[in-house]
């Protein structure tokens, strides 16, 4: 069963049509790359994927239901969380506070029971810390809980992101190049981390990735998108030695 | 209030101390002048941490603040004169601060609810303007005594009401922060689109943040009705506002303490300096010039001083010593 589908997605800044005719489908549990050359559209499709940008036409199907025309927040809480390609993180607070904020969409105490400090309160901001604090386990993060995020290093800080989207409870995640400025050793821990966090938490993940070895190594099928319009679809082998990938990535062949 | 022991101490202490202030005033030892000077100044701590609340914790650059301490001002002074219920003038007070704030933190929603699409200077400039509409609206109000301002105004404020609404306020804002919901209106502050991303309703937030600021500063302006006992819509001009965001700004913008820590600051300051008659306000810019230049980001930044970071310090210095 698809998790989610586009059909048609169309985005178009003034003149310039960034995306069109975006067409993917994601099944539940699998993990999928999205590449293709730089200004191809791949984060204009993210950002109409998370309602950050409203696509001009077309449909977007997620659990069954359209979420075209939601905002961001409603669509993460529907179960869609993302990391941002220039880092997003939340610089000047804690790492754990980072991650709390996360939690927040299911906190359930309300404004007063924080005013007046009440026992519901206390529980769950435990509860909440408790969670948190496994989470960062989890991307080994914990013995930095208390730093600055921007204080950290900056493959720790994308880690954090993917910690942080992961602590909304999200079913499908999407990955805005998180391999970027990683050096290889970093690049090949983060692979397996993905898959990790895909098996444990029941994720579907979709990544956008420059790094090729990553892409190929990790994810079940590619799409690859070539200014704003997917050119080919399939296994990594496939994709590998399409004729259109290659043209798009390294330019038409010449006959001599 | 359930709350752990260091900070129910905290709230003793503070009240304690409020109580001795005001034992002194009434056994003469701190004349009137004093008195009203340290009332000034609860005033402006409750203003400075209601608009820090909308400034530095949520990050939205309101400059509206005079306005709903005058909606505040005029609707508690309202209740006090024109209405003036047969009851104990303490009990009538609290009401009339009550109504007061209600009043503005209805204004705050609604000014707040179109206005806070709105980013950085754009929104300073709406606050602003809606500030100036609410004075220019009690201009014109013959009910409240239009341009003439409103007289008679019984003189309920003292120290004790003052200083005791600024611990309240104080502990309700930082409860607030900790809390999160509180979280929630920081994270806008850090990062607007990726607080949004993660499932944060960042318009609920901000008017939430906008209203309660408006509801404090309506308190702070009944307080200020029943201390100067005379409402002047002139008293309520864009410099008041300004007056206020000058001690967020110099207490640091996210700092709870750090405002608490400007306004009284700046009222003994400004006190200090009237004997320098006509280079006070000289002397006093230039100081403002100076903290900027030295400590742009206020005094404290955006931390907390607390007992913990006292004893820190204090353990920190031991070690070096050693």
């Amino acid at each position: 069963m698809a998790i989610i589908e586009t059909k048609q997605l169309v985005k178009t800044f003034g003149g310039l049509t960034a995306v069109s005719g975006f067409e993917i489908y994601l099944d539940q549990g699998e993990l999928i790359g999205l590449i293709g050359p730089n200004g191809a559209g791949k984060t204009t499709a993210f950002n109409m994927l998370t309602g950050v940008y409203q696509p001009c036409s077309g449909d977007i199907i997620f659990l069954n239901e359209s979420v075209v025309g939601k905002k961001p927040y409603e669509i993460t809480q529907k179960g869609i969380a993302r990391t941002f390609q220039n880092i997003r993180l939340f610089k000047d607070l804690s790492v754990i506070d980072n991650v709390k904020i996360a939690y927040h969409q299911n906190v359930k105490y309300g404004v007063a029971a924080g005013i007046f400090g009440t026992k519901k309160f206390k529980q769950e901001e435990q509860e909440i810390t408790n969670k948190a604090m496994e989470l960062l386990k989890i991307f080994k993060l914990n013995h930095k809980a208390d730093e600055y995020a921007k204080n950290m290093p900056y493959g720790e800080q994308r880690r954090l992101e993917i910690a942080r989207a992961l602590a909304t409870q999200p079913k499908l995640i999407l990955l805005d190049e998180p391999a970027a400025g990683m050096n290889p050793q970093e690049t090949q821990a983060l692979m397996e981390l993905i898959r990790f966090i895909r098996d444990t938490f029941g994720l579907t993940v979709l990544l956008i990735e420059h790094d090729m070895s990553l892409v190929m190594n990790v994810c079940e099928r590619i799409y690859v998108l070539d200014y704003g319009k997917i050119i080919a679809h399939g296994t990594p082998q496939e994709i590998k030695s399409n004729p259109k990938v290659i043209e798009a990535y390294l330019g038409e062949e010449v006959a001599i | 209030m359930a709350m752990n022991k260091k900070k129910l101490l905290t709230v003793a202490a503070a009240m304690a101390f409020g109580v001795a202030i005001q034992s002194l005033i009434w056994l003469g030892v701190l004349n009137a002048y004093y008195a009203q000077v340290l009332t000034t100044m609860s005033m402006f701590i409750i203003l400075a941490t209601s608009l820090n609340l909308i400034n530095g914790i949520t990050g939205q650059f309101s400059l509206g603040h005079a306005g709903f301490a005058a909606v505040g001002g005029y609707f508690s002074a309202i209740i006090t004169t024109r209405i003036a219920p047969p009851l104990p003038g303490p009990i009538v007070f609290l009401v009339s601060l009550l109504v007061g704030g209600l009043v503005a933190a209805l204004a705050g929603f609604l000014i707040g609810l179109p206005t806070l699409r709105l980013r950085g200077d754009y929104l300073a400039i709406a606050t602003l303007g809606f500030g100036e509409i609410i004075r220019v609206l009690f201009v014109n109000w013959k009910f409240v005594g239009a341009a003439a301002g409103m007289w008679g105004i019984p003189g309920y404020t003292n120290f004790l009401w003052a200083y005791a609404i600024a611990v309240l306020t104080v502990l309700f804002i930082v409860n607030f922060m900790n809390s999160s919901h509180g979280r929630a209106c920081v994270s806008i502050r850090e990062d607007e689109i990726a607080a949004e991303t993660m499932g944060i309703n960042t318009t609920r937030y901000k008017v939430m943040a906008f209203t309660f600021g408006a509801f404090f500063a309506g308190v702070a302006g009944g307080i200020f009705a029943h201390l100067i006992r005379l409402l002047h819509p002139q008293s309520f001009t864009f410099m008041f506002s300004v007056e206020i965001l000058l001690m967020v700004v110099l207490g640091g913008l996210g700092s709870i303490t750090g405002s608490v820590a400007a306004a009284v600051l700046l009222t003994f300051l400004s006190e200090a300096l009237r004997q320098f008659a006509e280079l006070r306000m000289v002397i006093y810019s230039l100081m403002l010039i100076g903290i900027m230049l030295f400590r742009p980001q206020g005094l404290f930044g955006t931390k907390e001083l607390s007992v913990d970071m006292l004893a820190g310090m204090k353990s920190k210095f031991k070690f070096s010593k050693n």
